[in-house]
């Protein structure tokens, strides 16, 4: 490593050259690393699930859900051992209303990684939306032990307090909601 | 100097941090910093008109000035100042300078909303490229506080803002359109201050240290920037922020109230120290400071710390309408639903309370219903 860097030749030429040198030698590590990793890391599963669900960030934005649906789908077949291949797939079925679906899914990334932070919170969602608000609740609070970003989890539980006229504790849930995401846990 | 390996290479370390944190303190937008963002770069957006066809703030880059005019159909001043600036748009468009209109009625724009947008702009016959702001995004990068607002950009930078459309200001505004197009002003103009370009460094680097939590590397840059240009509001502001955050309420009354020496008439540090002084407990101090904010223009904090402060002085009644008030301006900032809620809770109306914080978590994380 020290060879690589040439540090004795570095001291030797100053501060300033030092200083410049090292900046050359991690703007053209850098540019080594641009021009030869994602290609083959796009030839991969992984590669292929991530560039899928990037896509489907972006249609599912533009209010195309069915269409990112079906990408979310080709991902989750891409890599099915991608857990976040089958949140995101959970997250537009639970946009699209497909409560069951989506939490079969939120099912399927928490089987592959126990703490993948917002399929809890996504199971907690569409519990809510069926109906289910004592099950929404618990998931929810699990979802909250789990999460270090627990924001949208407070929030998903102030709208289940809120259903069950519980006003007390939904100002609390959307209060905390609000304090943790301007101190950063988003 | 003789320096060991060890030790060249966290020096080396270091000043590649240091270059990294000025490089993203320059690149990074102030969300503190709306109403004082003269000189600063303006963003690039691409937006689409009406018809689907993408357009940029780059492509008008020849035009002596860019007037942005952010406006909603719901908001009452909006058909009057784009009625306004097209009457100006007709008589200067061959002087160099562009007006652009961005729409910003809804997070996402549905087929009602298309509909009453299409119908005003018609009505007005307007002429210039009217906008469709996709999940306000432009809208938040401007740090847009009022419907309608304003910003001029003028050689890649916002050199004038504008926020609602008030009577006093306006026509400053439109005058400081006719300089950029070559012409003598209607009367006599003020030289606009800028701040100087050092301290806007120092500010910027020290509220990227706050934001890293990093608040003791933090407080001597912010006094360095107010050593260097008195003047400059900003870092008096956040530097009064960070005291009161870190639960120096002495130093940041202070720094408040020093500044409003340096600028009387500013309505960011009336707004500033007006809710400071509210949640001091100083409320009647407050109205006042405030009451001379909500007067001077269209700058939604003033109106929902007024609203704050009165609720504090039990003026309940009033308090609600002040809020409303802020609400036409600009119903997308979440602060107004945090303290209109807080002042629900307080007089223990939990269903309403729990309505408005949840509004104002549903902004922050950007929740579409």
């Amino acid at each position: 490593m020290e060879k690589y860097f040439k540090i004795t030749e570095v001291r030797d030429r100053g501060w300033k050259g030092s200083f410049l040198s090292t900046l050359f030698y991690l703007f053209f590590s850098l540019v080594l690393l641009a021009l030869t990793v994602p290609d083959s890391f796009a030839q991969t599963g992984r590669g292929k699930a991530e560039s899928l669900i990037k896509e489907s960030a972006v249609l599912s934005e533009d209010g195309n859900i069915d269409k990112a649906i079906e990408v979310c789908k080709e991902a989750v077949k891409a890599d099915p051992d991608y857990a976040e291949a089958h949140d995101q797939l959970g997250q537009m079925l639970l946009r699209k209303g497909k409560y069951d679906e989506a939490i079969s899914s939120f099912n399927s990334g928490l089987k592959i990684n126990p703490r993948l932070r917002s399929a809890k919170t996504g199971i907690g969602f569409a519990l809510l939306k069926k109906g289910d608000l004592k099950g929404a609740e618990t998931v929810l609070k699990e979802a909250l032990m789990l999460n270090p970003y627990p924001s949208t989890a407070h929030y998903a539980l102030g709208l289940v307090y809120e259903k069950l006229n519980d006003y007390d504790k939904a100002v609390n849930q959307f209060k905390e909601g609000i304090q943790k995401y301007k101190s950063g846990k988003k | 100097m003789k320096i060991s390996n060890g030790k060249e290479k966290i020096l080396v370390l270091q000043a590649i941090a240091f270059f990294i944190i000025v490089v993203v303190s320059f690149t990074c937008s102030a969300t503190a910093q709306a109403l004082l963002q003269s000189g600063d770069k303006a963003s690039d957006f691409s937006l689409k008109d009406m018809q689907g066809k993408e357009v940029s703030l780059s492509q008008f880059s020849q035009k002596k000035a860019v007037a942005i005019v952010f406006w909603s159909s719901w908001s009452a001043n909006s058909p009057k100042a784009l009625k306004r600036f097209e009457e100006f748009y007709k008589n200067y468009k061959d002087k160099g300078i562009q007006v652009i209109g961005i729409n910003a009625d809804n997070q996402t724009i549905s087929e009602e909303d298309m509909g009453k947008i299409s119908k005003l702009t018609k009505e007005l016959d307007i002429t210039f490229p009217i906008l469709l702001d996709k999940n306000l995004k432009t809208f938040h990068e401007y740090n847009i506080i009022a419907l309608p607002s304003i910003m001029v950009v003028t050689e890649g930078k916002i050199s004038y803002e504008l926020p609602g459309f008030p009577l006093v200001g306006t026509e400053d505004m439109f005058d400081f359109l006719r300089v950029q197009s070559g012409e003598a002003p209607r009367k006599q103009m003020e030289a606009k201050y800028k701040p100087r370009h050092d301290a806007i460094a120092d500010a910027s680097l020290a509220r990227q240290f706050v934001k890293k939590k990093m608040y003791t590397m933090a407080y001597p840059l912010f006094l360095k920037a107010i050593e260097k240009d008195g003047k400059y509001i900003l870092p008096y502001i956040e530097l009064a922020r960070l005291y009161e955050l870190e639960g120096k309420k002495l130093e940041a009354e202070e720094t408040l109230r020093k500044v409003l020496l340096v600028e009387p008439n500013s309505v960011v540090i009336l707004s500033e120290l007006g809710y400071f002084l509210s949640k001091a407990g100083k409320t009647k101090e407050a109205i006042e400071v405030l009451s001379k904010a909500v007067k001077m223009n269209s700058y939604t904090p003033a109106h929902y710390y007024y609203a704050y402060a009165l609720a504090k002085d039990g003026k309940f009644k009033e308090s609600l309408a002040a809020f409303d008030e802020s609400i036409l301006l600009n119903p997308f900032d979440s602060m107004i639903y945090s303290l209109r809620g807080e002042v629900y809770e307080k007089n223990s109306m939990l269903k309403e309370a729990s309505s408005d914080y949840k509004k104002a978590l549903e902004l922050i994380l950007k929740i579409k219903n």
